[in-house]
């Protein structure tokens, strides 16, 4: 055929109306967060770091964004030290409730993140537990746990179990083989894991926002409350930051995969 | 006084069972130190079971493993002090050929400076010195499994145990590996337990071939032992091609009848069948041509030229008995120099030392 | 006897198991249980939220509510979703990478973000009716945030990578010469897409439904900055129940009923795809 049929073009033309809507929403906050604290216009009048300045000028917000980085580091530890060795066992020992603490290890995905949020608080707040930062830490470990599972379960699934079996034979302890053989194997399924259970943590409002006070607020509790008040501009630099480090950590992740790939 | 050749591995009645099928069935083994002992046999026959076994990766269901004198049947795979070659190689690929000739040694607690030596004597060994620091994914499949031999070297287990390490390779590189082998294994005097379910691999290079047949052991012994004194059909038939002509024992006159006439028996041997069915089984080299009579004291039979082959340094001749059963002679290229014609009626012939008469077996109905 | 030699022993997979085991119980278990628990007790056991509940008007309207916006959002995100699977599908698996990352974007977003720019977007002095007042001359604002509107694009947005890779997943597996066999016979695109490409996509498609329904019934963020008074799902009802009146046994009553609801709905994404769908969404 000579020329491409009109109806050729249906399908790219309606996928690209919603490509713009998948990808508007997540980028028009960077130009805005330049735009000055004046209206919010798209392309900005001036351009200017006011936001920025502003932002860091209030120890509120960025207090709260260095609460949300650290809370953020703490969970991506707790989840790799308690999900790795998990992983593990599940894949090589047959214990009788394996299949079932598998299938538990998934249920945070599955189950509405408010019913979590409520069950917490009304488990730590009437024993003085909520408004502390460990409290915080362990909450998110559990909802971002899943993502680590599936991501070292699939690496363990594609480890050769020889490797381990011929470490064995010549002699070596499973802790050694862990350590000297496994370990440096999953390598990037664990990475992949702990990308997710930062982005996972750092991203979380509703848990947070019902177990957490003054003292321990989260940078997407701050953002949240604000938001319900008034839609002020420093918001959109807020939101800069968060989406460039979401960004930066979902491109370290594909180029994980990528990698995998072609290993 | 020590024995000369004591026993490095004795295993008794050793079973396992998955389910209720014996995947290896009460086997009695032994393997004397420094000897080369290749476990042969067809598919799911057993063999990996036993060198699991052996290796302490799977349990058995019942009997009992000695190593080397001591009990070790209930004892950790890492404490049985063996050494093992894989058919995919098992080579670590986090880590560089050093560091994966080096890691047992480590286990070891070996101090720093004699890994070091003890590494670049076993890569000069197998002449790989100059890949010491690539990973194991840069080499070619035949280095690798060099690496993987030199990793059990380094250590000088015990025994080294090999499934099928030559599996992945292809023909020319078999050999050479081969080859490779058969020499590390008398410099070095290492007791190997080799797995192979090629027939030409196993007689090329063991001390001892032990024929496993739905785990259990068919037969055992040299090689030329197993291939011109088969105990049984399976084992005829499973090593190098066979005649094999079906009949009735005569008692009286020693002799086989069988469709193509009666056929006298060789001389009377432990574990013949006495009476009834038997098969008389002649190796293709073991008969001549002849294109009129053949030496009175030979067996011989009229047969129909259906085709010759020169194979190098040997001929092999199809022909064909009255009623259509199939025989194959070899002869060495220089015995006949003129080729008898298609179509041309000979004589086939034996003599009566090189024939075997077997019993027959249920697995083989159609001779 | 088991069967096989496990590589682990049971003591020693006991003690990788028990620190992840732990969290779950301390931090999952417990809290489901404690809601649950919680729904049914005030001074001793009562039914009395669940009485309140079926006696109570705001609570049925809420349900409705969160049904009807549910319902919408996952009908917009297939139909705003299916082309871009389609798309995606056709394209040569190396140039598809850019336009996955586009998909995805929308999943490592925050959510606040994406509140936050929609509502600057879609606001009445935001950046569409400013540029459609440009446009025409004259000021236009028409109302697309803090209203249904608002809630279901808000939803929608974070809705399509679920549903697109969904339904991409299951058109990947189709073969491809049977559309060409079609084609050949003389089919047109359309008829090809109506009697081959639709139905053999309708797994993925019931998949990305379900996940899609499931996840928006417990939506909490979207329908709080996006919606309208009006707008409330039962995730913000079971906040004000917590926060504002305080009455636990019933904010628990209704988390209860969000959690049968979704449990019903993972049980039949259960069907649809077998054990796998669940992991799906953890992609
Ligand atoms: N884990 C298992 N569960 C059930 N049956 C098994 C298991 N492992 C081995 N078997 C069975 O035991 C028998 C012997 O297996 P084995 O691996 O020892 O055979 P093999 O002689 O090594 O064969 P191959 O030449 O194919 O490697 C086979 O029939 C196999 O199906
Ligand atoms: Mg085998």
């Amino acid at each position: 055929m000579s020329f491409p049929r009109r109806s050729n073009l249906v399908v790219p033309a309606a996928a690209w109306i919603t490509y713009l809507f998948l990808l508007v929403p997540s980028l028009i906050v960077i130009p805005i967060s330049f735009g000055g604290s004046g209206e919010m216009t798209f392309p900005p009048q001036v351009w200017t770091l006011d936001l920025y300045r502003q932002f860091f000028a209030d120890a509120a917000w960025w207090g709260s964004l260095i609460q949300s980085l650290r809370i953020a580091v703490f969970v991506t530890l707790v989840t790799t030290v308690l999900g790795v060795p998990a992983a593990y066992a599940l894949q090589r020992t047959n214990l009788p409730g394996g299949k079932v603490l598998g299938g538990l290890a998934m249920g945070p995905l599955l189950v509405p993140v408010v019913v979590l949020a409520l069950g917490l608080y009304l488990q730590l707040g009437p024993i003085g537990l909520a408004d502390k930062t460990w409290t915080v830490v362990l909450a998110h470990s559990m909802l971002a746990l899943p993502f680590v599972m599936v991501s070292v379960g699939a690496a363990l699934r594609h480890l050769d179990p020889s490797y381990e079996q011929v470490a064995l034979i010549m002699g070596a302890g499973k802790t050694r083989i862990f350590f000297k053989v496994v370990l440096p194997q999953l390598r990037s399924g664990i990475a992949a894991g702990a990308l997710f259970a930062f982005l996972i943590s750092l991203d979380e409002v509703i848990v947070a926002y019902f177990i957490t006070g003054t003292a321990t607020q989260t940078l997407p509790v701050k953002m949240y409350s604000a938001l319900r008040w008034e839609v002020s501009p420093v918001i959109a630099a807020v939101s800069t930051i968060l989406t460039v480090v979401s960004l930066a950590f979902a491109i370290g992740l594909m180029w994980l995969e990528r990698k995998d790939r072609h290993d | 006084m020590q024995p000369i050749a004591r026993d490095m591995i004795r295993v008794t009645a050793l079973t396992r069972t998955y389910g209720s099928f014996n995947a290896l069935d009460a086997v009695d083994l032994s393997v004397a130190q420094g000897e080369f002992v290749t476990l042969l046999g067809p598919s799911g026959s057993g063999k990996s079971t036993l060198l699991n076994l052996i290796s302490g990766m799977i349990e058995p269901t019942s009997g009992k493993i000695e190593i080397d004198g001591r009990d070790a049947t209930n004892q950790p795979t890492n404490q049985r002090g063996l050494g093992m070659v894989f058919q995919n190689y098992a080579l670590m690929p986090h880590m560089t050929v050093f560091e994966n000739v080096a890691f047992p040694l480590q286990v070891r607690k070996v101090p720093k400076s004699e890994i070091e030596t003890r590494v670049r004597d076993v890569l000069r060994l197998i002449q790989l010195e100059h890949v010491a620091d690539r990973k194991p994914k840069q080499l070619s499949g035949g280095q690798q499994q060099r690496i993987s031999l030199a990793r059990c070297i380094v250590y000088r287990p015990s025994i080294i145990l090999m499934d099928e390490p030559l599996g992945a390779l292809d023909k020319k590189l078999r050999e050479d590996m081969q080859l490779e082998i058969k020499r590390l294994h008398a410099e070095l005097g290492i007791t190997m337990i080799y797995v192979t379910h090629d027939q030409e691999e196993a007689l090329a290079m063991s001390d001892r071939i032990v024929l496993m047949r739905k785990g259990r052991i068919e037969q055992q012994g040299r090689p030329e032992e197993l291939y011109f004194r088969p105990d049984t059909l399976f084992t005829a038939d499973f090593l190098g091609s066979s005649n094999l002509l079906m009949g009735t024992i005569d008692v009286s006159a020693r002799t086989l009848q069988t469709a193509y006439g009666n056929l006298p028996l060789p001389a009377t041997r432990p574990g013949e069948p006495k009476s009834g069915d038997g098969v008389l089984m002649i190796r293709p080299e073991s008969v001549r041509l002849f294109s009129e009579t053949a030496p009175e004291t030979w067996s011989g039979l009229q047969a129909t030229v259906r085709d010759s082959i020169v194979l190098g340094s040997f001929v092999r001749h199809f022909l064909e008995l009255p009623g259509g059963k199939r025989v194959i002679v070899q002869e060495p290229s220089g015995a006949s120099l003129s080729r008898p014609e298609r179509g041309s009626t000979v004589r086939v012939a034996w003599g009566p030392q090189d024939a075997r008469l077997l019993r027959t077996d249920p697995d083989f109905q159609n001779l | 006897m088991s069967e096989t030699k496990p590589y682990l022993d049971r003591w020693a997979g006991l003690a990788l198991l028990l620190p992840m085991a732990a969290l779950l119980a301390i931090f999952f278990v417990y809290p489901l249980a404690r809601t649950v628990w919680q729904s049914f007790y005030e001074y001793g056991f009562t039914l009395r939220a669940y009485e309140t509940l079926l006696s109570s008007t705001l609570f049925w309207k809420v349900l409705k509510t969160t049904f009807a916006i549910s319902f919408t959002a996952t009908i917009v995100a297939l139909l705003a979703g299916y082309p871009v699977a389609l798309h995606l599908s056709r394209l040569p698996p190396q140039r598809r990478m850019p336009y996955l990352v586009m998909v995805m974007l929308p999943f490592w977003t925050s959510i606040l973000v994406k509140s936050f720019a929609l509502i600057v977007l879609l606001g009445y002095d935001g950046i569409v009716n400013n540029a459609l007042s440009f446009v025409f001359g004259s000021p236009i604002h028409i109302p697309m945030v803090f209203n249904r509107v608002g809630a279901i694009l808000g939803m929608v947005n974070y809705l399509l990578p679920f549903m697109i890779l969904s339904i991409l997943s299951s058109l990947l597996t189709q073969d491809v010469n049977l559309g060409r066999a079609a084609e050949v016979m003389g089919a047109s695109r359309f008829t090809i897409f109506r009697r081959i490409t639709l139905p053999l996509s309708m797994p993925g498609v019931l998949a990305g439904v379900l996940i899609s329904f499931t996840l928006s019934i417990g939506m909490y963020i979207t329908p709080a900055l996006l919606g309208g008074r009006q707008d409330m799902m039962m995730a913000n009802l079971i906040d004000f129940y917590t926060r504002q009146t305080l009455d636990w046994p019933l904010a628990s009553a209704i988390a209860v009923v969000l959690l049968l609801v979704s449990g019903v709905l993972v049980a039949m994404l259960g069907q649809v795809r077998g054990a796998g769908g669940m992991k799906e969404m953890a992609r």
